[in-house]
């Protein structure tokens, strides 16, 4: 059974339709990245799993529909989002935007926040500076840690290279690498830069338009030359 | 000397009322962004009904609490049926609401109680004439202590909440960033009447302890506090809950001095536009108050 399995999932903003049918599965213990132009709706798929967005269609997670459970619900399920952008609570202290990351958990967090601090040594040292005053590969190394506080099972990426020095991106990807490998947590990774992810992803699916236009392994899309000339300029 | 004093020890018991009602101005705006213009007619409304229930025969510590929780229940019903609706919409609107609401809850007050005989809201504390103590060479009235003292012991609890909860950091992370508070699974629609909620019971409290100094409960009861709340959130900074309690006490403190020694120049007819001239100054100078944040975003 798949972790994640979206069927025909239309959806948008308002009366504006930016998916218009998507169908995709993550396998437990799986990364799988989704690669497309600005616009081809990456974001809005991600949106659409994590409830942050009106969706049609199915979407469920360990076989429980999960396509009109609202945002709040979801994390609780298992799914965490890093948004596009960070989306840190800038006033905040580093340490307070972990704890705010572990709101939906009834147990004890501050062995995980020793624990993130380990794997990001940056944000330890930085721990009761406001989240505003990080660089922004620290902001987006705060902003994975958070997602992580709450346990899920499947993690939401929407490109965390964004804006970020090639050195610090590899860096945040040897992490989710390591996560994936070392504890199976499932990664769902939206990136613009392709050859990146196509090193660390499993599977991909392509996205033009609101659409899947190709699927397959990365071995299968690395070596596609048509998908090669389209998306990895060569 | 003496006088000086008189009206510091003054300034600071009206001040802490002020605090109080600014305070509530500063969570709903840190909540939503927005700014209740109804916050002085809410906190009206309950002391009346505070004075109610103490009428039908609750003791008035029972009232009082019983005031707050309507005032809790107000704020939070106005903003599950009425902002959270209309600002989907159209945020200006919200700011329509909030002077229909200042409107139509003044009315319904004047309407409900206006014709009966002139209410006097009893005070929590001792308030004979003769209840004070002399200190410095100045009168200090045990009411105006205990107001004093109530005023700044809530707001205490309030910062606790606000530093040491997992509730307060789930209304810092909502008022930081809604978006991602959805995402680590914060139900911000709860947060958020809550926190309209608060500003409620709060200002219930405060209009119930300024009501029993002023003598008759009229619905013009918090025009004035409300000028002076408005005044304190401006130059304390409307994201800054610290900001607007020195703020409060700062206003009330200066109102006093001013009143009382440019009798002539300022005097009682003024006192409000020290407050208004204190708005203009801040919004023109430092638009973001003494205390508030200047939003930086890095990249």
């Amino acid at each position: 059974m798949s972790l994640l399995a979206m069927r025909d999932v239309r959806a948008g903003y308002g009366p504006l339709e930016v998916l218009h049918g998507i169908s995709l599965d993550v396998e437990p213990g799986e990364i799988v990245v989704i690669l497309g132009a600005n616009g081809a709706g990456k974001t809005t798929t991600m949106r659409a799993v994590s409830g942050m967005i009106g969706r049609q269609g199915q979407v469920t997670f360990e076989g429980a529909d999960i396509s009109s459970t609202s945002a709040e619900k979801i994390v609780r399920l298992g799914i965490a989002q890093v948004p596009q952008g960070r989306g840190t609570f800038a006033e905040l202290t580093v340490e307070d935007n972990l704890r705010s990351g572990a709101y939906v958990r009834r147990d004890a967090v501050d062995a995980d926040i020793d624990r993130w601090y380990e794997v990001f040594p940056r944000l330890a040292e930085r721990r009761s500076q406001r989240a505003g005053s990080l660089s922004g590969g620290e902001q987006q190394m705060l902003a994975i840690a958070r997602a992580l506080m709450s346990k899920p099972k499947l993690l939401l990426c929407d490109e965390p290279s964004l804006g970020l020095a090639p050195l610090i991106t590899q860096e945040l990807f040897e992490v989710l690498k390591k996560l994936n490998a070392d504890e199976g947590l499932s990664i769902l990774l939206v990136e613009q830069n392709a050859n990146l992810a196509l090193k660390v992803a499993h599977r991909v699916y392509l996205l033009e338009t609101g659409n899947v236009v190709a699927s397959g392994t990365a071995a299968e899309i690395s070596s596609d030359d048509s998908i090669r000339k389209a998306y990895l300029g060569a | 000397m003496d006088r000086f004093f008189q009206y510091v020890f003054d300034g600071l018991s009206f001040g802490a009322i002020y605090a109080l009602l600014a305070l509530g101005l500063v969570v709903v705006f840190r909540g939503t962004g927005h700014l209740n213009f109804a916050q002085g007619e809410m906190a009206m409304f309950c002391t009346f009904l505070t004075w109610q229930y103490n009428s039908w025969g609750a003791p008035l510590v029972v009232a009082v609490l019983l005031g707050m929780l309507t005032g809790f229940a107000l704020g939070a019903g106005t903003e599950v049926t009425l902002i959270r609706n209309v600002a989907k919409k159209s945020e200006a609107g919200v700011f329509v609401v909030s002077i229909a609401l200042f409107l139509g809850l003044n009315s319904l007050a004047a309407m409900i109680w206006g014709n009966l005989p002139p209410e006097q809201m009893p005070s929590l504390f001792p308030d004979q004439p003769a209840d004070f103590a002399r200190i410095f060479g100045a009168v200090w009235r045990y009411e105006y202590m205990g107001i004093l003292l109530v005023a700044l012991v809530l707001m205490g609890l309030l910062f606790l909440l606000f530093s040491k909860t997992k509730f307060g950091l789930a209304m810092r992370s909502v008022a930081s960033n809604p978006e991602s508070a959805r995402l680590v699974g914060i139900p911000s629609g709860v947060v958020l009447a809550s926190s309209w909620g608060i500003a409620g019971a709060m200002g219930a409290l405060a209009g119930t302890m300024f009501g029993a100094t002023t003598g008759e409960l009229t619905s013009g009861l918090m025009f004035s506090v409300f000028i002076y709340a408005a005044a304190s959130a401006t130059l304390g900074g409307f994201d800054s809950p610290g900001g607007a309690v020195i703020a409060g006490l700062s206003i009330g403190v200066g109102e006093q001095l001013a009143a009382g020694y440019a009798p002539g120049w300022i005097g009682q007819e003024l006192r409000l536009g020290v407050a208004l001239m204190t708005i203009f100054v801040v919004l023109l100078f430092k638009p973001s108050g003494l205390f508030g944040s200047v939003k930086v975003q890095r990249v």
